[in-house]
């Protein structure tokens, strides 16, 4: 497993107010993580700083092989160099079909000529049915999404990070207002998905993690407070204090 | 057409019409409309239709088009541009510029002609020049009429300057991430700011006097009015077909799906990995250009611009007609741009009988606005598909 992504000496504040401070840890390739933490500790901060929404005070934040420097870059470079990211909110195309939504996804030259000029291919429809295959939306690639459930926007927009064929996927909060059945499939194809390549999950549901069973971050007020697999965590007494003995 | 192999019809790339065949009829209904008009019209049918109607016509379709556009820019991309008819303005200018001076230039040299000793190139340039600025006190060119002699450098002229100015607008507003209402606000800044200029007189392009005479076409001064007017005419609708397909093919497929997107969440289709800033600058600048062509096409059948032209006011009955006729539906803005501009000019010039009250008699000159900002209001509450979304119903029950 090599380092995917560094996070060194992060921090940012908002009107005085230090979102994060002082934040350091890595995530390996291929690597399952889970991000913990009581509300307010950073954790979606720490994904608007890596795809380029929120630009931090200090720090470094550097990706890949070559260990080049997300900071500046825009979101759509980001995006490019490989980082996909899920909302917690489901944000699909809600007036597009679900086949669109995937297309509009898949990973091809972004330029506007490119693809103003691009053809629908065979290639191009046979990656949409393996994608849809794995989140389960086979018999709805025609339909509006904005007709699906909610679990299924959720799953459909974890469906377009992997069309995006990122190397790193950031997963804010995935079973948000799932069914217990719902859940288990979207551990399923997160679990898979981070077979080859780094996902890292930020959750407040504990079973979910334990289901995830990988190693697990502990954020608060801006920066790491413990790191491990979940048993270790949850055995910290500073973690029972600020989070879990709540 | 025969497919070879019709198993996979979703997966397989059709052909253009096959995927879009509301483009089909609209071509057939503006053909039926052009040979109608044609063979009604006095100089090349029975004469049912006068002349002064064909231009009306004419330059109704020239509104289409430029309707067309404002659809793409706002329906689609949902840019709510308050500012296309200043695009729509200087294509008219930078046509007007050469029907002035051609047809000034032929005049003067007839006028010289009698005169002993033949006119050096200067003194020409001088008569030409003071009979084109005498209404603002000026007798000499000012530079932007540096290339007004030449057709072809003045349609150019058409596309580029449109084109140009929605380059540069549109990239720093973009760049700066200005949208929804203030991005609205700053166009209509820009369009207000082109109106300010050109009525100063020393803007060099007449001030309020504007550019008048354009329905002369230079070269063709025997040929009676009838007749231009149906060229005119013929133009026009040719360019709407023409832009309707440009579009349709345009917003066909991916890139479509990804203007949309944007209309609906700019920044999901950033972390798509998608520069949004230049798929907007991209519409803005195409659609700021087709303005212009529509507007090229529009003031030789009107006669005559003038800043008014370009005052906030139009772009905004711009964005009416589009939201009357229905947003994202390329036919929903012909639709709307037609049947408002035509009623418009119907209730304004008097067309409509006023309604007697006993108390107080409705005058449509004064109350057309009133209804009319009734209906945008009544449209955007109620039907907010406007009247395009009847097609829908109709295609939708018919299958």
């Amino acid at each position: 497993m090599t380092t995917l992504l560094e996070i060194s000496g992060v921090s940012v504040s908002f009107d005085g107010f230090k979102a994060i401070n002082n934040l350091s840890f890595q995530i390996g390739e291929p690597e399952l993580r889970a991000i913990i933490g009581p509300n307010g500790a950073g954790k979606t901060t720490f994904m608007d700083i890596v795809t380029g929404k929120t630009k931090p005070d200090q720090g470094r934040v550097l990706w890949g092989d070559k260990g080049i420097s997300l900071i500046g870059l825009s979101e759509s470079r980001i995006s490019r160099e490989g980082i996909g990211r899920k909302f917690q909110k489901p944000t699909v195309f809600e007036a597009q079909s679900v086949r669109d939504n995937l297309a509009m996804a898949l990973r091809n030259p972004r330029g506007p000529f490119d693809v103003l000029f691009y053809r629908k291919n065979a290639g191009g429809a046979a990656r949409i049915e393996k994608v849809a295959e794995q989140i389960g939306l086979s018999d709805a690639l025609e339909r509006t999404a904005g007709e699906l459930s909610h679990g299924q926007k959720q799953w459909l927009e974890i469906g377009m990070l992997l069309a995006q064929e990122p190397r790193l996927l950031l997963v804010d909060e995935p079973a948000a207002g799932m069914t217990p059945a719902e859940r288990q499939k979207t551990t399923d194809i997160l679990v898979e998905a981070a077979r080859t390549r780094a996902v890292v999950v930020v959750e407040h549901d504990m079973d979910f993690v334990r289901r995830l069973d990988c190693k697990v971050t502990v954020l608060n007020e801006g920066s790491v407070l413990a790191e491990g697999s979940l048993d270790h965590v949850t055995q910290n007494p500073e973690v029972i204090d600020v989070y879990l003995g709540r | 057409m025969t497919r070879p192999s019709d198993a996979t019809p979703t997966s397989k790339p059709r052909s253009f019409i096959a995927n879009n065949p509301s483009v089909l009829w609209f071509l057939l209904a503006l053909a039926l409309f052009t040979l109608g008009v044609t063979a009604l019209s006095e100089a090349t049918g029975s004469g049912v239709i006068s002349t002064s109607f064909v231009k009306t016509l004419g330059k109704t379709l020239c509104l289409c088009l430029i309707a067309i556009a404002m659809d793409v820019v706002w329906g689609y991309c949902g840019i709510l541009s308050l500012g296309h008819f200043a695009f729509f303005g200087i294509g008219g200018y930078a046509i007007g510029m050469w029907l002035m001076y051609a047809r000034t230039q032929a005049i003067v040299v007839e006028n010289l002609s009698a005169s002993v000793i033949p006119p050096t190139p200067a003194e020409l340039s001088d008569a030409i020049a003071s009979q084109i600025f005498g209404v603002v006190g000026a007798s000499e060119f000012p530079a932007i009429w540096a290339f007004s002699h030449s057709l072809v450098l003045q349609l150019a002229m058409v596309v580029l300057i449109p084109g140009l100015l929605a380059l540069v607008f549109g990239w720093l507003a973009f760049r700066s991430r200005v949208t929804g209402v203030y991005l609205s606000i700053l166009t209509q800044a820009m369009t207000l700011a082109l109106a300010l200029y050109l009525f100063q007189n020393d803007s060099g392009l007449r001030g309020n006097n504007g550019l008048s005479g354009l329905q002369n076409i230079p070269g063709f001064e025997q040929v009676p009015q009838a007749q231009i007017s149906m060229a005119f005419f013929w133009a026009s609708a040719v360019a709407l077909g023409l832009g309707y397909v440009m579009f349709a093919w345009v917003l066909r497929g991916k890139f479509g799906n990804v203007i949309r997107a944007i209309r609906d969440d700019e920044a999901r289709v950033r972390f798509l990995g998608y520069h949004v800033e230049s798929y907007k600058l991209f519409i803005f600048t195409l659609t700021a250009i087709v303005a212009g062509i529509a507007g090229a096409l529009y003031y030789p059948q009107a006669g005559i611009i003038n800043p008014g032209e370009v005052a906030p006011i139009a772009s905004i009955y711009l964005a009416v007609w589009v939201a009357i006729g229905g947003r994202g539906r390329l036919y929903g803005a012909v639709i709307g741009a037609a049947l408002v501009s035509l009623l418009s000019s119907w209730f304004t010039g008097g067309g409509a009988p006023a309604i007697n009250l006993g108390f107080y008699t409705i005058q449509w000159t004064d109350w057309w606005l009133v209804l009319l900002g009734f209906s945008f209001v009544a449209v955007t509450l109620f039907f907010p598909g406007g009247i395009g979304s009847l097609f829908d119903k109709l295609v939708r029950r018919s299958s």
